[in-house]
């Protein structure tokens, strides 16, 4: 069965559009259509968090909630799932308690931005039953305030922490679940005067689909593509979302490797990848905010071969694999083979990206570094990707990548191949950095010259003995 | 203005904050279009510096949804948005001056189909050669004014004379405005060529003249309202294109029309801070006590004078920050360069100004070996003596001494500027730095004709009041703390006061919310209007009553007490009414004492001063450059603050803008004039792990302000953003230990991660 019609909940009503432009974003369906102006837009790219709008999906017989930038987001994506804008959060005339904080600490001056903030902080609070700093910093760390300072804001969030959630949309659970359950889960087709939205549930139709539309534009989290829309002002004629095959959402793992499809979130794979490498995490935890995270997918980063996507060259430096569903059967690729140049990659018309694997070896010592402008969401001028195994202080294996490097995040082979059968010493480590304009010759940018490139390329490496040898970390956040 | 009328400050939130937090707070963007509304966009340059051969637009107009297009033959009047000075011209005729610059607009049935058809206009360009950068303007000597110099006393003999002496350079960089509200405007048509304009502007009186002059219309037949901007900090003082361009579109469809800029048009097209680059002599005793100064200012101004007079003028009236410079010349170049206009910013120059000095100052503590904070304080303006500027005003305000004394004490600043030092030692790539920096800063437009305003208080006959001025809403609080001021002079509480949209229909001829004067003047205005209309009631009911006593009456808890004789407010409203008295006034204020010789450099440009101090602690990281502040304690002088939490507010946030100024705030352009830094994702404005972690801000006790400014209060609008060169000199602070600071660090502004490692190698080398 296939429909043409998207369905979700606003309101404790169901709203269906018939063949909506697959091209909208949902900020300007909700501004220019609905007349809800309480949702702002800021920058059109995901960057300030302006336009932060939460949506309810239903998870077995619980009601997730997840923040999003609703600038860049399509309207189709909230087929089945409940939306929740600023306005609804007001109850019987009574503010939201996340409002009451924001009101009683000062939260807002010019107010632009705090629509976004209160979603933020609305969507926090439904999701930990209790609340720390560092989950705050989390939570906040994708919406822009240029008044405040953001004191008084992280002061309301605090205030949060001993609060019992019991607001209505608790209470009314029961309803909302039973509304969702309403909406049909079926294949969605879309039309609209010639523009093409597919949402297919099997990866037998999404292949089929694929297979009729080579030129189609797969949307996985979307975060890049929609800019496509939002900043380039183009159409795009075709959009193949994967986010309703069942099987391309899952998370495997063994005691030799981890598999993640392609598009489970983010988020859900950064809290999966906290246990065996916690520094994939903590560079994950500055990867955009959780409104890009909620939506934005591995294989996405992967698809998209950006020089600067940082879970590149982590990815790279741990041996990872990705594997790709082709026209007939998968492939299995290592990842170092599959980017080609800047923006391309091994991936052919009608293939898409089926899952990451990535190796699990308790012997290895991983560390990773993103160096950026800012520390919150901002786009790494280096990002260092080290592991190494040594054995009786010889190194015996080392993988090192950096991304903003090169044009394609890359493996520094030059610099591995002479760590390795070396002392794991101070003089070792600074033989191999000085090897680093063999291995990359980055560019100058607005993010940062070509000679602090390979400087800071050139210290991490240091930075990653120092860490290894005094096992402990050298780091100005902890 | 007696003690016992003063408010004593109440923080209560906002007078929007319930409608900020549940979306109901109205931005121009949010106010209800008429059903025939069509939607602008902006076409513009590609190129820094070009003739202009051949504009077609003929894929435009076929584009779909396009209704009209405008180009500069489509201008009745004036073609320049220019305030003071022409230069900017809506769309320029024959030569494009930078990147971004404004060509044609069109009007469409939707702002998406606007924006995608102006991106097929063909311009065929004759490419000349950009000036971008100050360096190059001022090797072509390519400049909007003749330099302008300075002088006082001899400070040539006296660098001279002097036991120490040194020599350097110092940059300040750019930085973008980034109201989180773009810039946006609502045209809507009237009848008799009628406009009503909904503009993002903190200057509604000029973007009614502006609109007027382009339109040969009378400004009487322009209507301007402003309930409240989504951020401003100066960028929406003289930006009148977007309104401009909206009328014009109007004006030719007939039709009203929104024009809301895409954030990376606003951001190209707008002007921002002018970066600064400096060159300095100086000479100092074995205290670092300055004895004679020489200074070269150069600022990037960008493609037209817009501000940039004032904003120079300012950086020059700043330059002395808290200290008293006996001995001094100064020659300033305002740089003309292929870039958008430079122009307003929190600060105004002043800041810029400011961080020359502090610059100076902690260069000659580094080559004495003394501590900054010693050196600083031995140059502080004196209170009997060396208390004259070097634009000759003699400062009788002057509480740096005591704000200085009691953070020195609240931060623990000594033992911690001891402990840094053994932590320094301890670690060899987590470097930790100190500072503390005072700000001194005067208030005033020093356009002395610009210190006026006016307002219209209305009181109803159920005892409501309402209430509008010239001054923006733009979070700072002004409207909150205006009818505070209002509320308190009628003894009624808060929620009996209604604040409006600023309204060119209702307070006329009014000067921009800046200057960080819009409370001081409007408030003062406010109560001009309040006090007339208490007149009329005190005197009804002298009349009425037969109070024959002198005695002045008091105005509280919602009654009117004539010594023990009491009137219930709402029911002597009534009554007034019923015996035909006058319930509503205007208001009108301008600001006493104040004058300035501009030729002269001379005179009272300042009705007063606010001064503050903070101590920034930072730890940086040797190997990358990464940095972050730690800690901060401020002490800010707030006078008599008519609500505490909104000052407080205006604290922290000015410090955080000021921080993100000098440190990660990066503006980048490319060597053809093209602007690299235009989103959020190239352009990075302070997020919330970069607010310090621990904040300890303090309003200074016993502040108070010496003249007569409403509730006795000092402003807080513009000052704190200086508070955070206390971060950039914590910064430099923590480079030095590096070679345990035997020598300084050549560090510039923004110190990003790049700048900070930079410095490192190149202090290192020199050992």
């Amino acid at each position: 069965m296939v429909s043409d019609t998207i369905q979700f909940l606003l309101n404790d009503k169901i709203y269906k559009i018939r063949n909506p432009d697959p091209n909208k974003t949902i900020l300007n369906y909700v501004r220019n259509d609905l007349k809800k102006t309480g949702t702002k837009e800021g920058c059109a790219e995901g960057g300030c968090g302006a336009c932060t709008v939460v949506l309810g999906e239903l998870n077995y017989n619980k009601v997730i909630y997840k923040s999003i930038n609703a600038c860049i987001s399509f309207l189709p994506i909230l087929n089945g799932k409940q939306l929740i804008l600023i306005e609804d959060l007001v109850y019987k005339n009574k503010p939201h308690i996340v409002q009451e904080a924001l009101i009683k600490f000062h939260g807002s001056q010019c107010g632009f931005c705090t629509p976004g903030f209160t979603m933020s902080l609305f969507s926090m609070r439904k999701n930990y039953k209790s609340i720390n700093n560092e989950i705050i910093e989390e939570a906040l760390s994708g919406n822009l305030c240029r008044c405040t300072g953001y004191r008084p804001i992280i002061d309301a969030a605090k205030s949060l922490k001993n609060k019992k959630d019991q607001d209505h949309f608790k209470k009314n659970q029961n309803k909302t679940i039973h509304l969702l359950k309403k909406i049909k889960n079926i294949d969605i087709e879309i039309n609209h005067h010639g523009k093409k939205y597919f949402a297919p549930k099997t990866i037998l139709n999404l292949r089929r689909i694929l297979k009729k539309y080579p030129n189609s534009k797969i949307l996985s989290g979307g975060t890049d593509l929609s800019l496509e829309v939002t900043k380039f002002r183009k159409d795009i004629k075709t959009i193949i979302s994967l986010n309703s095959v069942k099987k391309l959402n899952f998370i495997k793992k063994n005691k030799k490797l981890v598999e993640i499809g392609a598009t489970s979130s983010l988020f859900e794979f950064q809290n999966l990848i906290k246990k065996y490498f916690l520094d994939f995490y903590n560079v994950l935890k500055r990867y955009g905010s959780v409104q890009i995270r909620n939506v934005g997918t591995i294989a996405g980063n992967i698809a998209t071969a950006s020089p600067i996507g940082d879970t590149l060259p982590l990815l790279l430096s741990l041996d990872a694999k990705v594997v790709i569903q082709g026209t007939n059967k998968k492939k299995t690729l290592p990842l170092n083979q599959f980017f080609i140049s800047y923006r391309k990659t091994k991936l052919k018309k009608g293939e898409f990206i089926y899952s990451i694997k990535i190796p699990l070896n308790k012997k290895n010592i991983f560390k990773a570094y993103k160096i950026s402008k800012r520390f919150d969401d901002d786009i790494s001028s280096v990002c260092g990707s080290f592991s190494f195994f040594i054995k009786k202080n010889i190194i015996t294996k080392a993988s090192i990548a950096y991304g903003g490097m090169s044009e394609i995040p890359k493996r520094a082979l030059t610099i591995e191949k002479d760590l390795i059968n070396s002392e794991f010493s101070e003089n070792t480590f600074s033989r191999a950095a000085n090897l680093i304009d063999k291995d990359f010759s980055p560019l100058d940018d607005m993010r940062a010259s070509r000679n602090y490139r390979l400087t800071v390329a050139k210290n991490l490496l240091l930075k990653a003995f120092y860490e290894i040898k005094d096992k402990k970390n050298i780091r100005i956040h902890s | 203005m007696k003690n016992e009328q003063l408010l004593k400050g109440q923080s209560i939130p906002h007078d929007s904050a319930d409608k900020h937090v549940t979306g109901l707070a109205q931005y121009t963007d949010d106010v209800s279009e008429p059903l025939n509304t069509l939607h602008g966009a902006i076409g513009w340059s590609k190129k820094a510096h070009a003739k202009i051969k051949k504009i077609d637009l003929k894929d435009v107009r076929e584009s779909e949804g396009v209704i009209s297009i405008v180009t500069y033959k489509d201008i009745p009047g004036r073609n320049d948005v220019g305030p003071v000075f022409d230069g900017d011209p809506i769309f320029p005729k024959t030569k494009i001056e930078y990147f971004g610059q404004p060509l044609f607009a069109v009007a469409a049935i939707s702002t998406e189909l606007a924006r995608k058809a102006v991106l097929k206009a063909k311009v065929t360009y004759e490419e000349l050669k950009p000036i971008a950068t100050i360096e190059d303007a001022l090797k072509k000597n390519n400049l909007l004014f003749e330099p302008r110099i300075i002088k006082k006393g001899d400070p040539q003999n006296k660098i001279i004379r002097s036991k120490n002496k040194l020599k350097g350079k110092f940059n300040t960089g750019s930085q973008e405005h980034f109201y989180l509200e773009g810039q946006v405007c609502l045209v809507i048509p009237q009848e008799d060529n009628n406009l009503t304009v909904y503009s993002s502007t903190q200057h509604p009186s000029e973007t009614q003249q502006i609109v007027a002059k382009m339109l040969k219309q009378k400004s009487n037949s322009i209507t301007v309202l402003v309930r409240r901007i989504g951020g401003g900090f100066g960028g929406k003082e003289t930006n009148f294109m977007t309104a401009a361009i909206c009328a014009l579109l109007s004006h030719k469809t007939g039709k009203p029309i929104k024009l809301r800029l895409d954030r990376d048009d606003d951001i190209i097209i707008t002007g921002k801070r002018h970066d600064f680059y400096s060159e300095y002599e100086v000479g100092f005793n074995d205290n670092g006590k300055i004895e004679g100064l020489k200074l070269k200012l150069a600022s990037r101004c960008g493609m037209s004078p817009d501000l940039s007079y004032a904003i120079n003028e300012r950086a020059l009236l700043h330059l002395d920050n808290a200290y008293y410079l006996s001995d001094l010349e100064v020659k300033n170049y305002l740089c003309k360069t292929n870039t958008s206009s430079s122009t307003a910013f929190r600060g105004f120059g002043g800041n810029q100004g400011m961080m020359a000095i502090e610059n100076i100052i902690d260069n000659i503590a580094r080559f004495l070996k003394k501590d900054p904070s010693e050196v600083r304080k031995n140059n502080f303006y004196g209170l009997k003596e060396r208390n004259i500027t070097h634009y000759g005003m003699k400062i009788n305000d002057n509480v740096i001494h005591d704000i200085f004394k009691n953070l020195l004490d609240k931060s623990n600043y000594k033992k911690r500027y001891e402990d840094i030092k053994n932590f320094n030692l301890k670690n060899n790539y987590k470097k930790k730095g100190i500072a503390l920096t005072p700000v001194k800063f005067g208030i005033s437009f020093t356009t002395i004709h610009l210190n006026q305003a006016g307002a219209l208080v209305h009181i109803y006959t159920d005892g409501s009041v309402y209430l509008n001025h010239g001054g923006i809403e733009m979070g700072q609080g002004t409207h909150t703390k205006i009818a505070q001021l209002v509320a308190n002079t009628f003894g009624l509480p808060f929620e009996k006061v209604k604040i409006s949209s600023t309204n060119t229909s209702k307070v006329p001829n009014t000067s921009a919310s800046a200057a960080s004067s819009t409370t001081d003047l409007n408030g003062a205005a406010t109560l001009n209007a309040a006090g007339k209309i208490k007149k009329n009631i005190n005197n009804f009911i002298r009349d009425k009553y037969k109070i024959y006593s002198k005695i002045e009456p008091t105005y509280k808890n919602q009654n009117i007490y004539f010594g023990n004789r009491i009137f219930n407010f709402k029911k002597i409203i009534e009554e007034a009414y019923l015996n035909r008295i006058s319930l509503s006034s205007s208001g009108f204020y301008s600001t006493p004492k104040i004058n300035f010789d501009k030729k002269k450099f001379h005179g009272r440009p300042f009705y007063y001063f606010c001064y503050g101090a903070a101590v920034s602690e930072v730890t940086i990281d040797t190997l990358t450059g990464e940095n972050k502040v730690d800690r901060v304690d401020i002490v800010h002088d707030a006078g008599n603050a008519i609500n505490p939490a909104l000052e407080l507010g205006q604290i922290e946030g000015g410090f955080v803008q000021g921080q993100g100024w000098l440190t990660m705030e990066e503006v980048v352009w490319d060597k053809s004039g093209k602007l690299k830094t235009f989103s959020p994702s190239t352009y990075k404005i302070p997020a919330v792990t970069d607010t310090p972690d621990k904040f300890n801000v303090e309003i200074f006790e016993k502040g108070s302000n010496v003249e007569n400014v409403v509730n006795k209060q000092k402003t807080t609008g513009e000052p704190p953003l200086m508070l955070a060169m206390s971060v950039f000199f914590a910064i430099k602070d923590a480079i030095a230990s590096v070679v345990d600071y035997k020598k300084t660090p050549k560090l510039d502004a923004p110190a990003t991660p790049e700048k900070i490692l930079m410095s490192i190698s190149e202090l290192k080398s020199k050992i």
